[in-house]
């Protein structure tokens, strides 16, 4: 590959070739075949990242964007074809904006939650999370990745909390959607007040939807606003522990239903011990847990807010009676209050999948209320018929956009320096993956080496996908081999 | 403008001689555009063949649902899909229902009372499709605009038969995205001045808890609809304020709070349209409600889930309106008053007196957004319909501007209309110009654009070229151009 012009462009020192720096991005935890990319740049402004993307389509150089620090779990950053070139965004560390009065903020990608909880948090704001992101994870990286929020109730669309975005198509072609598309550059539109909020447009169709779950196949995005939500003044956590599962979903059904709850999710005894193991104590841990634990959160604002959580709380009991369950303020020997506090935070080092056995591959998948408990059951026989204790699978469920469906995920940890167990976990993914499809599960994040199977069983919008992507990206560089491209 | 006989009886085969139609005589009754022909399909199927057969022929299409309103091109095919109007699923475990284009909203509406749910009901009415893209008064609870679907049964204006999200890999409705990309990004829904090319046979929409009553407790007959009690637990306000900025204040911490089923930045020009049953009587409650107000306002709707809930939400609700210096409009708490306005703006939507009825005609500037921004664009638009009063070409509203806060408060939507005598040149020359002139500010000031059929170069290059990007997709999704742009189908 032809690098002088691009060194030339960016700096001899900024287009890194050294064999141990690209081997990092060669491989991850998860099957993918590794391959090592050529080079690496990390743009710092959005004018580098245009240089880049001229480049690349002038000596039809593959690019592979990535937003979030290692350790990489899906695949997604490992370039899928020879020749790559890998954008590392995780140097553009800029928080533009956070508004209290509007509710949002606007970031770069190398901008981690652990980066800006705090932000957010001095202006009285706070962000609809995934279930305790690792240290390094990019929140704009989770975003477009669509990744499952711990509050359903201010999930009301799949794409939130993205409000607008500023993407660079394959073909250099610079974008911006929702209500900063224009009229106006962001400068002018902050100078009337506007505040990059509305996600809409511009015209008829929803373009940020189109970049979201593209895994970077559709273009590089150098800034994204999301909404934020008001910080509680108060909040009551509870756990309802339980080993019937129907009944907790019942429960988790009316509280979402109507609005009643925060945070509010199912994890199995063997996540929430993962999540506080101290000192791989986790199995001591374990045997206090309940089989099945609820949390969730009522809280109050601004006005009133005992008189707010009371008021919720005569709802919920009311349910939790009428199905025979009691909320507790622990759940073992973990409390809720602490929970509460991990839960708002990006999880402590080491990132809490990694704790139990040093590695773990997901399984994720979306499915509906009256599934899901068969598909847990037969990932249980399936685990246990390959010989993996079904004590040792950790199983988060998470319901999503306000209710409309549950994202259902089984974590398999596995100690990766056992070769016998890597293949093991190997096949179990594949396995899980297929029966989990002919179960109904809907895998709309499909990753790593189950993506073709996944998208076989779509042929339609696939082929209206490709259609799309041959506009944005004609030279097919941008991470290409990723999803069905 | 008629087929050939060889091409109508194509159309005919798929659907059977009842159900297609070029009687010049039947075709003014649609719209007064000439119609190739109109077509009724029953099923996906048909639709399917309907549109390969206008691919064969080249013919263009149009599908239309309840044909609220539309704009269509001499010579094409309106599909009409009346007899598309069945409710396949309401999952009350997962909250969605899923309908075919016919199912109207007072119709999915009613079903899922009986279940405890409701939805979004659209400006437009109740009377019009379920499953449509839009906006309306219950919009700070229910959403709005397109993110209320979930799956979608989509004909490709190729043919092409496409399931979106969950169905086309699982079989199941719950979910629109994925696997991967999005469709949604294309598969919008019908909102003017563009259009999802091809026909939606079926849609899945989030549907939403209810805490009223199974059966809306409506009495009387039109127009004298009322509530025969305020269901347990609701209450619906009027609350005015001195200012723009202390009723923006308040309307804004009561989305915060998250209190209001609906929050609607009602005028008292509409108010006085949804209370009264003629015009005359529509004059004399304005005249009376404006002296009553202490300027601009917000109707608001609360609904406890419990007694208790209901309680907190109510002394939320007035410490607020307190707070930023409103008061509650008093006339309207009569029982019966609230009554109606609880019937006109859950079970009808408030827009249907607002609009025709004063003028017979009104032309609109909507605009969906950042709140607090296009509320400081429409005072601007307010101000320059006073000259168009006092002239008499349009009705006399006190110039306001009205809007709504979408998902609590986060977004949002402003809406400026002049309501007119459309057979009045005069008055419909001064309104296209206020139109074209307060389109004009909010385009030169950086507030929005509005967007016209056809893309004009000069606003799609404003807006990231979006046009040039949206011409490719129709490109690769309609080869052959058979579905074209323009008209809303509600």
């Amino acid at each position: 590959m032809e690098l002088t012009a691009l060194k030339n462009a960016m700096g001899p020192e900024r287009v890194i070739c050294d064999p141990s720096m690209l081997e990092r991005y060669a491989a991850d935890i998860s099957f993918v075949n590794r391959v090592r990319p050529v080079s690496l740049v990390a743009p710092k402004t959005a004018a580098e990242v245009q240089s880049l993307l001229k480049f690349a389509n002038e000596t039809k150089t593959p690019l592979v964007p990535v937003s979030s620090g290692a350790p990489h779990f899906r695949g997604d950053t490992v370039p899928g074809v020879g020749g790559a070139l890998v954008v590392d965004l995780s140097g553009m560390k800029q928080i533009m904006m956070v508004d209290r009065e509007r509710r949002v903020a606007m970031c770069e990608p190398g901008v981690t939650f652990a980066e800006l909880i705090p932000a957010v948090k001095k202006a009285g704001l706070r962000l609809n999370m995934p279930l305790l992101p690792r240290q390094t994870k990019s929140v704009i990286g989770s975003i477009l990745e669509r990744e499952p929020l711990v509050m359903p109730k201010y999930q009301w669309d799949i794409s939130d909390p993205l409000a607008c975005t500023e993407i660079h198509f394959g073909n250099g072609e610079v974008f911006r959607t929702g209500q900063a598309a224009g009229p106006g550059t962001i400068a002018q539109q902050r100078a009337i007040g506007g505040v990059q909020k509305a996600p809409y447009g511009p015209g008829t169709a929803s373009w940020h939807r189109l970049i979201q779950g593209a895994q970077g196949t559709m273009g590089i995005v150098t800034w994204m606003s999301m909404r934020c939500e008001i910080l509680p003044s108060l909040e009551e956590p509870f756990f309802v522990g339980s080993s019937r599962l129907d009944e907790l979903l019942e429960l988790t059904h009316w509280l979402v239903r109507m609005g009643l709850v925060n945070e509010c999710f199912i994890l199995n005894r063997t996540n929430l011990a993962a999540i506080f193991d101290d000192d791989a104590n986790s199995r001591s841990l374990r045997d206090t847990l309940p089989q099945w634990a609820l949390f969730y959160t009522v809280a109050g604002y601004e006005y009133f807010p005992e008189e707010r959580v009371s008021s919720h709380l005569v709802s919920v009991t009311e349910i939790s009676q009428r199905l025979g369950l009691e909320a507790a303020r622990t759940a073992g020997r973990i409390s809720a209050r602490e929970m509460l506090k991990t839960v708002q935070e990006p999880s402590a080092d080491p990132y809490w999948k990694l704790r139990p056995k040093g590695a773990c591959q997901d399984v994720f998948f979306l499915t509906l209320q009256e599934k899901i408990s068969g598909q847990i059951a037969a990932m249980t026989e399936l685990a246990e018929a390959r010989g993996y204790a079904a004590t040792d699978l950790g199983v988060y469920i998470q319901p999503i956009v306000q209710g409309t469906s549950l994202h259902c995920e089984f974590s398999l940890f596995y100690d990766a320096a056992n070769k016998g167990e890597r293949e093991r976990i190997r096949d179990m993914t594949g396995a899980a993956t297929r029966e989990m499809m002919a179960r109904g599960g809907f895998f709309s994040r499909p990753y790593g080496e189950e993506a073709r199977a996944i998208l076989n069983r779509d042929a339609g919008t696939v082929a209206v996908l490709n259609a799309f992507r041959k506009i944005f990206d004609p030279n097919n560089l941008m991470n290409p081999g990723k999803v069905c491209f | 403008m008629a087929l050939s006989k060889e091409v109508y009886q194509a159309f005919e085969d798929v659907v059977g001689p009842e159900f297609i139609c070029d009687d010049p005589a039947i075709m003014p009754s649609y719209h007064k555009t000439e119609f190739a022909a109109v077509i009724l399909p029953e099923n996906t199927a048909q639709v399917q063949s309907i549109i390969r057969l206008c691919n064969r022929f080249k013919l263009e299409f149009r599908p239309v649902c309840t044909g609220w309103t539309g704009t269509f091109k001499p010579g094409v095919l309106y599909i009409d899909l009346r007899r598309m109007n069945k409710i396949i699923e309401i999952n009350e475990k997962n909250m969605y229902a899923v309908v075919e284009p016919y199912v109207i909203t007072a119709q999915l509406q009613a079903e899922l009372m009986k279940r405890g749910f409701h939805l979004n009901v659209k400006g437009a009415g109740v009377n019009c499709s379920a499953m449509l893209r839009g906006h309306g008064h219950l919009d700070q609870s229910t959403s709005g605009d397109d993110r209320n679907h979930l799956a979608i049964e989509w004909v490709t204006p190729a043919g092409e038969l496409v399931h979106s999200g969950s169905l086309g890999s699982a079989g199941e409705w719950f979910c629109g995205d994925g696997p991967g990309p999005s469709l949604r990004s294309i598969l919008t829904s019908a909102v003017p001045p563009g259009v999802t090319p091809g026909v939606f046979t079926k849609a899945a929409l989030k549907i939403y808890h209810w805490p009223g009553p199974t059966k809306f407790p409506v009495i009387g007959t039109s127009p004298n609809y009322e509530l025969s009690e305020i269901p347990p637990n609701f209450m619906a306000r009027y609350f005015s304020f001195p200012s723009v900025e202390q009723a923006w204040a308040a309307e804004n911490k009561i989305g915060e709070a998250e209190l209001a089923m609906e929050l609607m930045g009602f005028n008292v020009a509409m108010v006085a349209a949804n209370i009264s049953t003629s015009n005359e009587e529509e004059e004399a409650t304005f005249k009376r409600l404006s002296k009553e107000v202490l300027g601009p306002g917000f109707f608001v709707i609360i609904a406890g889930n419990s007694a208790a809930d209901f309680a907190y939400k109510k002394r939320a609700l007035f410490h607020i309106v307190e707070a930023a210096g409103g008061q509650s409009l008093k006339s309207l708490e009569n029982p019966r008053t609230e009554g109606i306005l609880l019937c006109q703006c859950i079970r009808v939507s408030a827009s249907i007196r607002e609009t025709f009825r004063p003028g017979g005609m009104f032309k609109s500037i909507p605009v969906m957004g950042q709140r607090d921004l296009t509320i400081k664009w429409a005072i601007g638009a307010g101000k320059a319909k006073s000259p168009l009063i006092e002239a008499g070409h349009i009705v006399d509203d006190g110039g306001a501007s009205f809007g709504w806060g979408v998902e609590q408060g986060h977004v949002g939507k402003t809406e400026i209309f002049c309501k007119f005598d459309p057979m009045n040149p005069v008055a419909k020359e001064a309104v296209q110009k206020w139109y074209d002139e307060q389109s004009a500010r909010a385009y030169k000031e950086n507030y929005f654009a509005l967007l016209m059929p056809g893309h004009p170069e000069d606003i799609g290059k404003s807006l990231s070229n979006y046009h040039v990007w949206w011409n490719a997709i129709q490109k690769e999704l309609d080869p052959n151009r058979v579905s074209p742009e323009a008209g809303a189908l509600v």
